[in-house]
């Protein structure tokens, strides 16, 4: 006699793409993106902050102006760049399921 | 600390120079003059360098280090020692003695100064260029 | 992401800059009675962990003038040449790091 067929559970899905309730796994994607996004921003302010002074005639070299708006507009790039890419694969992944 | 500070002190460093050679100028044209309005012979001049700090138009009132660095011409001194005295009974300024006055310039030393002078000058323009040009390097950063 | 060699890069030009400025005081002070020529301890400084604004120095070996001035214009003359041409260097270098980083994340794109 076969074996009894067992329900069918609901397909376990990666935890990279558990819903946003389910956030602080450690190492989990929603952990990575806020400190991305954090040093984003944090970058972001300083360069503001290193032009500023420049402006105000503080005496802020121009070059350590300009490296910090480099530093930002990089990081930028990149978490741009990263979150195409996760918005893609997760519109892949969405298309897979039906 | 910034670089922009440097054009003020190559500039100021540039007018100090160029009223050096303005006055040894002033010296050497009047040589031999023995007649002047104010009465007497011309007195030769002299400039004296003084180290100022350098405001620049873009510099923060709130800031923190001080502008030092650059230079001014303080004062010009006229000379008040005796004229010298040469024995040229004919001419037109001569006193009662026949003795005319004349001014106590010696030419050769002002033209050496003046060419230090323009030595000067020049390493000042020499700093500015420099200085310009690593500030555009720095823009470049931005390509 | 920029931060090992960019940061010393960048430490280098803050140096070269402050060392400039010096340079540029000593140069329009050449003529002044009384002024000593001030500098920086450059490799001191670059390899000190001290990230501010560097220490103003005396510089030893210079002969005094009449006048009590001390400026060498020779040696003034040579180190802003030489100034120049270390941060025009040093900023070249990191705009090919700064190009280096961008064309790596160019590169994802698409991929």
């Amino acid at each position: 006699m076969a074996a009894p067929i067992l329900p069918i559970s609901p397909a376990a899905l990666p935890s990279a793409i558990r819903p946003a309730g389910a956030a602080n796994s450690p190492g989990g994607f929603q952990e990575v993106f806020s400190s991305a996004v954090q040093q984003v921003e944090s970058l972001r302010k300083d360069a503001s902050a290193s032009v500023g002074r420049f402006l105000s005639g503080e005496g802020e070299e121009l070059h350590t102006a300009v490296m910090a708006t480099n530093r930002a507009e990089l990081s930028f790039d990149l978490f741009l760049q990263t979150r195409n890419k996760v918005v893609s694969a997760y519109q892949e992944i969405m298309k897979m399921q039906l | 600390m910034s670089l922009f500070s440097v054009l003020s002190i190559g500039a100021s460093g540039m007018q100090a120079q160029r009223s050096r050679a303005e006055v040894l100028v002033e010296n050497l044209a009047n040589a031999e003059t023995t007649r002047t309005p104010e009465g007497g012979p011309y007195r030769r001049k002299d400039v004296v360098f003084e180290s100022t700090d350098v405001t620049s138009p873009f510099a923060s009132i709130f800031q923190a280090q001080v502008q030092g660095g650059g230079v001014a011409i303080s004062e010009v001194v006229t000379d008040t020692s005796d004229p010298e005295r040469r024995y040229m009974p004919g001419h037109p300024d001569a006193d009662k003695d026949g003795y005319v006055a004349f001014p106590n310039v010696k030419p050769a030393e002002d033209m050496v100064d003046l060419m230090g002078a323009a030595r000067g000058y020049e390493a000042n323009v020499a700093a500015i260029g420099a200085v310009k040009d690593m500030i555009q390097r720095s823009i470049d950063l931005l390509r | 992401m920029l931060d090992a060699v960019a940061g010393q890069l960048e430490r280098y030009m803050d140096l070269l800059s402050a060392r400039q400025k010096l340079v540029a005081s000593n140069i329009a002070n050449a003529d002044t009675p009384g002024y000593q020529t001030r500098d920086i301890d450059f490799q001191g400084e670059f390899h000190a962990a001290w990230r501010g604004a560097p220490q103003v120095q005396q510089v030893a070996g210079l002969a005094n003038k009449n006048d009590g001035n001390n400026v060498s214009l020779d040696r003034e003359s040579r180190l802003l040449a030489e100034n120049a041409l270390r941060f025009n260097l040093a900023s070249g270098l990191l705009r090919a790091e700064i190009q280096q980083v961008r064309s790596a994340i160019k590169e994802g794109q698409g991929a």
